[in-house]
């Protein structure tokens, strides 16, 4: 049995400034795992560990996510080996465009049951790329996951929670499936010297792009302006609360003032 | 007739905003209904001009029915798909734009038609962007679903198609516990965040809220990970976009993807211990001090 963990090595916008032509600053941010991903690498670790199964990461973006230092903090996280697709012309792409060559790298690894990915990515957080993926493949899909299981269930069948309004839905699916987690599906665990040590020693596999012969895109997407939102302006007024009944006091009398109240 | 937009739709029909978001845009609007018949039955008087339902067994997910919302809006293809934000939704979207190869835009603000093209004014990065993108090409909306559409009067007739389901089946449904809640209906909402360090705790918060007829929300780990809330309840990039006229953030610190769902907010304030929280900048009145001896001070005070 195989499963793999679609993953991002990215930046967190809480990090970028917006200049005032709306360009994005990155430069004092620090690339890293995406938010969630280390709890999808950890559901999906346990998964594996029960069902015996290999796991596999699998990331595809711009320069600088085969990077040492990018590879190892998905290897460390218990994955068996990664396979990744740097390109520079990946760094700037589309949702549909990544899950295609997702799509394209999934059928390169051959015999995947099981694609387990984070709740969103942590830059773009539009958690679209697992559901088109599952489109490509023609799999099922499910989002906000709260939990896998393999157990119980027939083989090539696996035992799904999720969170549905007022409650929790349980699902089985039979064959293949793409899984978002939610993100609070498990604790992530911090890795160890242990598992730094041993992530330097695990395969890498490095595809490119061109051999992947992913299908082209029916839409060309042009930006062709951009700017930086306009905030609504606040007062910033901060409220003396040496004395927190006359801080409450105050605060209510500004707040009956504008209205609010 | 030929189809200009396509609504995808799953389990629940709300999906009044993409109906005015298709309209704009003029021509026929088309839905594909993945959900149950009394969706479709919804959806047919809710003022579309066709609805086609890809009806499946009866513990089916509408997930199930992916492939044939693909086949129904690619049989007949348009120039925008729309789906709504909940995950259902998210999954029939993902496979109509897998076979259409149409561009996927989650942030749009506005969207136009300009000739071949397009015109979508998407937020990017958590909101703190807007880029203008002009696609030519089919294109996949990812947006708010809004409120249950009201009967437009007239009612369209109901089209099947045949639709071989995915495997997966429900085969178990729980309730949470927790109520559910519409926080965008609410005039005045207190966001609490980890700030608290006991669920107990929030009788305060709750005595505060009755006193100014408020809701409760939270930041995301209050609802997932603490699990004090259900998940309606969080507020932020991938949670709920409030604009009320009052926002209370009581223990939260203000990470930039709690804070763009609240900034359509009137006046904003913010309890805080920590004098350098995020959350002071970005508020009207910010109080600094224990929230424990805070927030009953405040609910005395309007007493």
């Amino acid at each position: 049995m195989r499963i793999v963990v679609a993953y991002k090595w990215t930046r967190d916008p809480q990090e970028a400034t917006v200049r005032a032509d709306g360009t994005v600053d990155w430069s004092r941010a620090k690339p890293g795992l995406s938010a969630y991903d280390p709890v999808a690498m950890e559901l999906a670790r346990q998964l594996a560990v029960a069902a015996g199964a290999e796991l596999i990461g699998v990331t595809a973006g711009g320069k600088g996510v085969a990077l040492p230092i990018a590879s190892k903090a998905a290897l460390s996280r218990g994955l068996d080996r990664v396979v990744i697709v740097e390109d520079e012309s990946l760094a700037d792409a589309g949702r549909s465009e990544l899950a295609a060559v997702l799509a394209e790298v999934i059928r390169h690894i051959g015999d995947v049951d099981l694609i387990i990915t984070g709740d969103s990515s942590v830059d773009v957080a539009a958690k679209m790329v697992p559901t088109v993926l599952a489109g490509e493949l023609g799999w099922p899909a499910v989002a906000e996951v709260a939990a896998v299981s393999g157990t119980g269930v027939e083989a090539g069948a696996v035992r799904v929670e999720r969170a549905v309004p007022g409650g929790v839905q349980v699902l089985e699916i039979s064959g293949p499936a793409v899984l978002a987690a939610s993100a609070d599906a498990a604790a992530p665990r911090v890795p160890g010297m242990k598992e730094l040590l041993a992530a330097a020693k695990k395969p890498v596999e490095l595809l490119e792009l061109a051999a992947l012969k992913v299908p082209p895109s029916s839409a060309v997407m042009t930006v062709t302006g951009r700017s930086r939102p306009e905030r609504k302006a606040r007062k910033g007024q901060l409220i003396d609360t040496t004395d927190p009944a006359a801080a409450a006091a105050e605060l209510v009398t500004a707040l009956r003032k504008a209205g609010t109240l | 007739m030929s189809v200009n937009a396509w609504i995808v739709v799953g389990d629940q029909p709300a999906i009044g905003n993409l109906i005015t978001v298709a309209r704009s845009l003029g021509g026929p609007v088309g839905a594909v209904v993945a959900g149950s018949r009394s969706v479709a039955e919804t959806v047919a008087a809710s003022g579309v001009d066709k609805v086609v339902w890809c009806g499946g067994p009866d513990d089916a997910p509408a997930e199930a029915l992916a492939p044939a919302v693909a086949d129904t809006v690619a049989a007949d293809p348009p120039r925008v798909v729309l789906g709504g934000r909940n995950p259902g939704d998210r999954v029939l979207l993902g496979a109509a734009a897998a076979r259409l190869k149409a561009a996927v835009l989650t942030g749009a603000r506005t969207v136009s038609l300009d000739g071949d093209d397009v015109i979508v004014v998407n937020a990017v990065f958590g909101d703190i962007a807007d880029e203008t993108v002009t696609v030519s090409g089919p294109v996949a909306l990812l947006l708010d679903g809004g409120p249950v559409p009201p009967a437009a009067g007239t009612t369209v007739p109901i089209e099947e198609a045949a639709a071989t389901p995915l495997a997966m089946r429900v085969i178990e449904t729980r309730t949470s516990g927790f109520d559910e809640v519409d926080l965008n209906e609410a005039h005045r909402v207190i966001g609490i965040g980890r700030g608290f360090k006991a669920k107990e705790d929030l009788a305060m918060v709750d005595a505060l809220a009755e006193t100014i007829n408020a809701e409760v929300a939270c930041s995301r780990p209050v609802a997932e990970g603490l699990n004090w809330m259900g998940k309606d309840r969080y507020i932020g990039s991938s949670g709920a976009h409030i604009a009320p006229q009052l926002y209370f953030a009581i223990g939260i610190s203000g990470q930039l993807q709690h804070m763009v769902g609240v900034q359509g907010a009137e006046i904003i304030v913010a309890i805080n211990s920590d004098p350098n929280a995020a959350v002071f900048s970005q508020t009207d009145y910010g109080l600094v001090g224990d929230l424990y001896q805070l927030v009953p001070a405040i609910t005395a005070a309007l007493e």
